[in-house]
């Protein structure tokens, strides 16, 4: 199974909100001068973080399923980390969890 | 509202919910205020509900159709090379004596239930309409003021108590506010969960798995089914549904490449995994960061002047390779944390030194006793041996000693003596068994 199937499966909260607040910003640029590792790329299991062409870092909120890897991996100080705003943020919205 | 509450609890997951309860039979006037949409909401868990403290709260759960999925009769674990299995496996009808001692449960229904639960105890109380379970509101921030906690704050309100409970789970960002736990804490002391809830025919589920009215069968792995990361899996039987995922050493998985959903997958395909879940459907995905048990996680304290930290956000959790335990030590916590509200407030004293019993009181149940004495076993699992030498070193010997091939058969001993020389030194092993008996 892919990743998108699988996020395909969750259910985000304030989906069809276009300007939804960002809950976790990430200063891409210390992942693309400093950061020895980019684990976040891989660690992370909705796949938010990922690598262009070039192997540049590129972060997106939209899919997080909010489970904290990031909070902890990003040992090299990129990642402001919230939990979503009930209201006006994405986050998810378990059925079985 | 203007009124200060005995008490405040931020978070309603297991923790959070616990302490509720106890404080509603108690007659304490409290507020609870759960950021998800409903309790549970937000919630991950393998999950076994480990032990019978949920029987303290809710007596005679189990005459309940709602709340846990399946009772454990049947347990296994198993190690895995990449074709093998090889499991030890112990079914007894002992397990089924109420109160269990054990229940799988899915969390976003198991704690809707028991947020129900509580609410009932609150209406039933002395002060029903002076306690609250607050959903879809997020806690910003603990209010402090001079140098003790009195409150917390949602948006633009703030609401005062005589002391608050920090429930918040493993990603404690408030405990982090007030001090107790450094801005940033690396990935040493914490893994990466991940699993699937895979529907099946509750009939079909029943019979696949031999089980029988309610009981349930719990199955942990080690081996090739994490692809040498360190960690392992898990298989639980819900009512219809399989629970199915890993628990990831953070920084083995950071320090191998390696993605969970990658992992995850190829622990789908193992032999002895896929013939357990043909045919059931993925119906949801999830993720979430689980402790691994060692003490040096834990906060630098788990109390303050007017706070205490309950559950995973205090990284009470043991993982000692027979079960994950962070349920059980929520439970234990929240209700240990909200008898010292009880005490404190017969006393009108909320300072630390009075909220230090809470630490003394965990101190001396099963949950600090325990996370101690298991420390090693803890260690013991870090060890690359324990996911890749050890179970294959067994897959190897279980399939000399389970094959009959026509040709003059080895005993047992020559058998093992083999096994090990092909996977490892008899010196480090000797070294590993001993560590593993002085641990256990
Ligand atoms: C994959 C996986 C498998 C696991 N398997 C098992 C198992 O089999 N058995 C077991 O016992 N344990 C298991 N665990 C561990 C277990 O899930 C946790 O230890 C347990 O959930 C901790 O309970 P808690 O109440 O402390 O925290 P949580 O369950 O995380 O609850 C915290 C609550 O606080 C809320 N919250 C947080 N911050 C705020 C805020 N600022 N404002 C308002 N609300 C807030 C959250 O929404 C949440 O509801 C597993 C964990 C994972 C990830
Ligand atoms: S680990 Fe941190 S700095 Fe490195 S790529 Fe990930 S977010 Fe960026
Ligand atoms: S919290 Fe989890 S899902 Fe969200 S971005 Fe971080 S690692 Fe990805």
């Amino acid at each position: 199974m892919t990743v998108a199937e699988r996020l395909g499966l969750v259910n985000y909260r304030n989906q069809g909100r276009s300007d939804s607040r960002a809950h976790i910003e990430v200063d891409t640029d210390i992942c693309n001068s400093t950061c020895p590792h980019k684990c976040t790329t891989r660690v992370c299991p909705a796949k938010c973080y990922t690598l262009d062409e070039q192997g540049n870092v590129h972060f997106q909120f939209e899919d997080c399923i909010e489970c904290g890897t990031c909070l902890y991996a990003c040992d090299q100080g990129a990642v402001t980390w919230r939990f979503p705003h009930p209201e006006e943020g994405r986050g998810v919205n378990w059925t079985l969890g | 509202m203007e009124e200060k509450f005995d008490c405040i609890i931020v978070g309603g997951g297991i923790a959070g919910l616990s302490a509720a309860m106890t404080l509603a039979k108690a007659d304490a006037r409290f507020l609870l205020i759960e950021r998800g949409e409903f309790c549970g909401a937000k919630n991950v868990s393998g999950g076994v509900l480990w032990g019978s403290d949920l029987a303290r709260l809710v007596p005679d759960y189990w005459q309940d159709e709602g709340g846990f999925e399946r009772f454990v009769s049947h347990r296994r674990l198993t190690f895995t090379d990449e074709q093998s299995a090889f499991s030890v496996d112990f079914k007894s009808d002992h397990f089924k004596e109420t109160p269990y001692t054990g229940v799988t449960v899915l969390r976003a229904v198991f704690d809707e239930w028991l947020a129900g639960k509580v609410q009932q105890a609150i209406d039933a109380s002395a002060h029903p309409d002076e306690s609250f379970l607050a959903t879809d509101i997020l806690v910003e921030e603990v209010v402090q003021e001079e140098g003790r906690v009195t409150g917390i704050r949602a948006g633009d309100e703030v609401f005062h108590a005589d002391c608050v409970i920090i429930a918040e789970g493993v990603n404690n960002l408030l405990t982090r506010q007030i001090g107790l736990e450094k801005e940033y804490v690396p990935g040493d002391h914490v893994a990466v969960g991940v699993k699937e809830v895979l529907k099946l025919d509750e009939a079909r589920l029943a019979d696949r798995f031999q089980l029988d009215g309610r009981s349930g069968l719990t199955n942990e792995f080690v081996g090739a089914c994490s692809e040498g990361v360190e960690g392992g899996g898990f298989l639980y039987t819900n009512r219809d549904s399989i629970s199915l995922g890993l628990v990831l050493g953070m920084n083995d998985l950071r320090d191998k490449g390696k993605t969970p959903y990658d992992v995850l997958n190829s622990f789908k395909e193992h032999p002895a995994v896929a013939d357990m879940i043909r045919d059931a459907e993925t119906v949801e995905y999830s993720a979430h960061v689980v402790s691994t048990g060692d003490i040096k996680g834990m906060p630098s304290e788990i109390y303050a002047d007017g706070v205490m930290i309950a559950g995973e956000a205090a990284h009470l959790l043991l993982n000692a390779g027979k079960a994950i335990q962070g349920m059980d030590y929520a439970m234990r916590s929240g209700i240990l944390a909200a008898e010292t509200v009880v005490e404190a407030k017969k006393a009108s004293d909320f300072s630390a030194a009075m909220l230090g019993n809470y630490r003394k009181a965990l101190e001396s149940s099963y949950v600090l006793q325990d996370m101690k004495s298991f420390q090693e076993a803890v260690h013991l699992l870090h060890r690359q041996e324990m996911f890749s030498t050890v179970p294959n070193l067994i897959c190897d010997f279980g399939r000399q000693f389970f094959t009959i091939d026509s040709k003059p058969t080895p005993k047992a001993s020559a058998m093992m003596r083999a096994a090990i020389k092909r996977h490892a030194s008899y010196w480090d092993l000797v070294k590993l068994g001993l560590k593993g008996a002085k641990a256990l």
